[in-house]
């Protein structure tokens, strides 16, 4: 601070300020390179969503078409039914799965015994860890009419065997379920944190105003928790147009295409099976401009609601 | 279940019925929970264990029935398995060992540096949270560097994380800053401050953000989907995918299933899954906390 207030005093501050940081810039320049290379370079290349761009030939050597290929993804009909999958497909998991770990945090936080609390712990976080691949074959290994552990189930019960997996209706809730059963945990770990630094004298006046357990939590925990969720929740809606493009990619078939074709799959497939790269690219473009707006206003509802402090970004 | 929540309760033999009444309901929804997630694992195990009628006829639920080792043999002595096992831990290992190097090269300018022009590095790095070129622009570009089907994208495509950076950052900014100025006055520069004293005293942070990127790694299946093409390049999860969910009829299956072109026998399928994971679930206990304090980092930053 005082080398600053020195250096600009003088004549050709800025010089003696860059050579007494040259090897911080040294520093700046690997990384620099790096992210232009790998991330800003990428996006230079989306301009190939404005041609009818050939592999093989090189900018130079495809067509300008404007934004014929918008146009053409806007009017074609899986417009309608990619946006509507995915923003359904979010939708669902805001409501089924976001909710889940605020209360598995609130459960946990009731459980006095230390050590019990940790082994729930360790074991609710467990899923979080396991790669998509493995998430899915699990899935339909549970699911499977023949040897699934549902089966057995339905069995015992009395119910009839269905394969779910086959069934068009059911995808939705595959995908929901199943990121309850490997997400909860992990969600729940920043609100159990947020619970576990509520101040203690909080729960000892409301005891002494003769609060049960179950007013505890509604007078003190859940107030405690009322920024973090709604700040998560403002992060989650900004993320309504992002997919989980390998989870879906891996649970779709033929059968339930119509449900499970979201924007991310229809990129994958357009583009690298298909080899429709400027089409796909275009697709792609429209979906991070729309993902990037909602986040970035998501962020600024956020920094408006929080402390000034306290920004998500 | 309810024995746990009995003797949880009975502890507090002076608190009023409702209290004890709350308490085993609380345990009793999270023994249930948690038997949720842990019994898909415990059939998966067992199942990978198991003789194939016993599979087939839907008996084997929580234990072994008819215990065998078949599957866990043949695997050994699966040579395409064993190579995309290599393959994932080669890009794991030198990703996590790039990764933290590159990270932490990033990370220091920003907790240390007072320097012309850091308002728009710190822009240039944090700025690729919010936007990406995506799928089929990374592509080309990965395609112009004469990358595809090489290792070696899985491993520079994903070195430097905005996320990480920032995560590293505010570990670099909890350090005591007399220690690294007092380095400075003794002549030290940059490249030494951060190699001998910054980064050995952010063992906790590096390990986090280390963590993340060699599972990151290990789990990832787009990054191989798209930009591995040839099948002695394959790591695990796109050879698991093509042994387990896709009955397809590539170089890969024919020598597991021995010319038989159906599907594999479901014990082996389950044993090629837990195989998989061996790694990361033995791992898992003992480096939990690393993976939590990431997450509380990264929900307190600025």
């Amino acid at each position: 601070m005082t080398q600053k207030a020195i250096d600009a005093r003088r004549p050709g501050r800025w010089k003696r300020r860059a050579w007494r940081n040259r090897y911080i810039y040294m520093m700046c320049l690997p990384v620099v390179a790096y992210f232009i290379i790998f991330k800003y370079l990428p996006m230079g290349y989306l301009s190939i969503s404005f041609f009818d761009y050939k592999l093989l030939k090189g900018f130079s050597g495809s067509k300008w078409v404007g934004l014929k290929n918008f146009a053409d993804f806007l009017k074609g009909r899986y417009f309608g039914q990619t946006l509507r999958n995915t923003v359904a497909l979010n939708l669902m998991s805001l409501v089924m799965v976001f909710p889940a770990g605020v209360i598995l945090a609130v459960l946990l936080n009731e459980v006095r015994s230390s050590p019990l609390r940790r082994v729930y712990q360790t074991i609710t976080y467990l899923p979080y860890f396991i790669s998509t691949v493995v998430l899915v074959s699990m899935i339909t290994s549970f699911l499977s009419p023949s040897i699934g552990l549902l089966a057995s189930v339905c069995k015992a019960l009395g119910l009839p065997v269905q394969d779910y997996m086959a069934q068009k209706s059911a995808f939705r809730m595959i995908n929901v379920l199943s990121g309850i059963w490997q997400n909860t945990g992990w969600n729940s770990i920043v609100y159990l944190a947020t619970l576990t630094n509520i101040d203690p004298t909080l729960y000892e006046a409301a005891t002494v105003d003769g609060a049960g357990r179950l007013r505890r939590i509604w007078h003190v925990s859940l107030p405690g928790l009322k920024q973090i969720v709604v700040l998560m929740l403002i992060m989650r809606i900004g993320s309504l147009m992002g997919t989980v493009t390998d989870k879906v990619l891996l649970l779709q078939n033929d059968l339930n295409l119509s449900v499970s074709e979201l924007l991310g799959t229809y990129v994958y497939k357009m583009g690298l099976q298909k080899g429709k790269y400027s089409f796909a690219t275009a697709v792609g473009l429209f979906n991070s401009v729309v993902s990037f707006l909602l986040v970035i206003s998501a962020n600024f509802v956020s920094k408006r609601l929080s402390d000034d402090t306290h920004g998500i970004f | 279940m309810t024995a746990i929540g009995k003797t949880h309760a009975a502890r507090r033999v002076r608190k009023p019925v409702s209290e004890i009444v709350f308490d085993v309901i609380v345990i009793t929804v999270l023994t249930v929970f948690t038997l949720c997630i842990l019994l898909p694992f415990m059939n998966l195990v067992s199942i990978s264990f198991s003789n194939e009628t016993a599979i087939m006829a839907g008996r084997v639920k929580f234990w072994p029935e008819g215990f065998s080792l078949a599957s866990y043999r043949k695997i050994l002595h699966t040579s395409s398995i064993l190579r995309a096992y290599g393959n994932t831990i080669f890009v794991a290992f030198m990703s996590c060992a790039l990764s933290l190097l590159m990270t932490s090269v990033a990370a220091y300018p920003l907790a240390y540096g007072d320097f012309g022009g850091k308002k728009l590095y710190n822009l240039l790095i944090m700025f690729t949270m919010w936007f990406s070129g995506g799928m089929i622009p990374s592509f080309m570009v990965m395609r112009g560097l004469g990358l595809i089907d090489s290792l070696f994208s899985l491993i520079l495509g994903s070195a430097i994380g905005a996320y990480n950076v920032l995560i590293l950052t505010s570990f670099f900014r909890s350090i005591s800053r007399s220690l690294v100025e007092s380095a400075y006055l003794d002549g030290a520069n940059d490249f030494k401050v951060l190699f001998r004293i910054v980064m050995p005293l952010s063992k906790a942070g590096l390990a986090t953000i280390g963590l993340w990127v060699f599972v990151g790694h290990w789990n990832d299946y787009m990054g191989p989907l798209i930009y591995i093409k040839s099948i002695e390049k394959y790591p695990l999860q796109l050879i698991l995918r093509e042994l387990v969910l896709e009955a397809s009829s590539s170089g890969s299956m024919l020598e597991m299933s021995e010319g038989n072109k159906g599907a594999l026998p479901e014990q082996l399928k389950h044993a090629v899954i837990v195989f998989s994971m061996l790694p990361i679930m033995a791992a898992y206990p003992f480096v939990q906390k690393y993976f939590v304090k990431g997450v509380m980092l990264g929900s307190v930053k600025e």
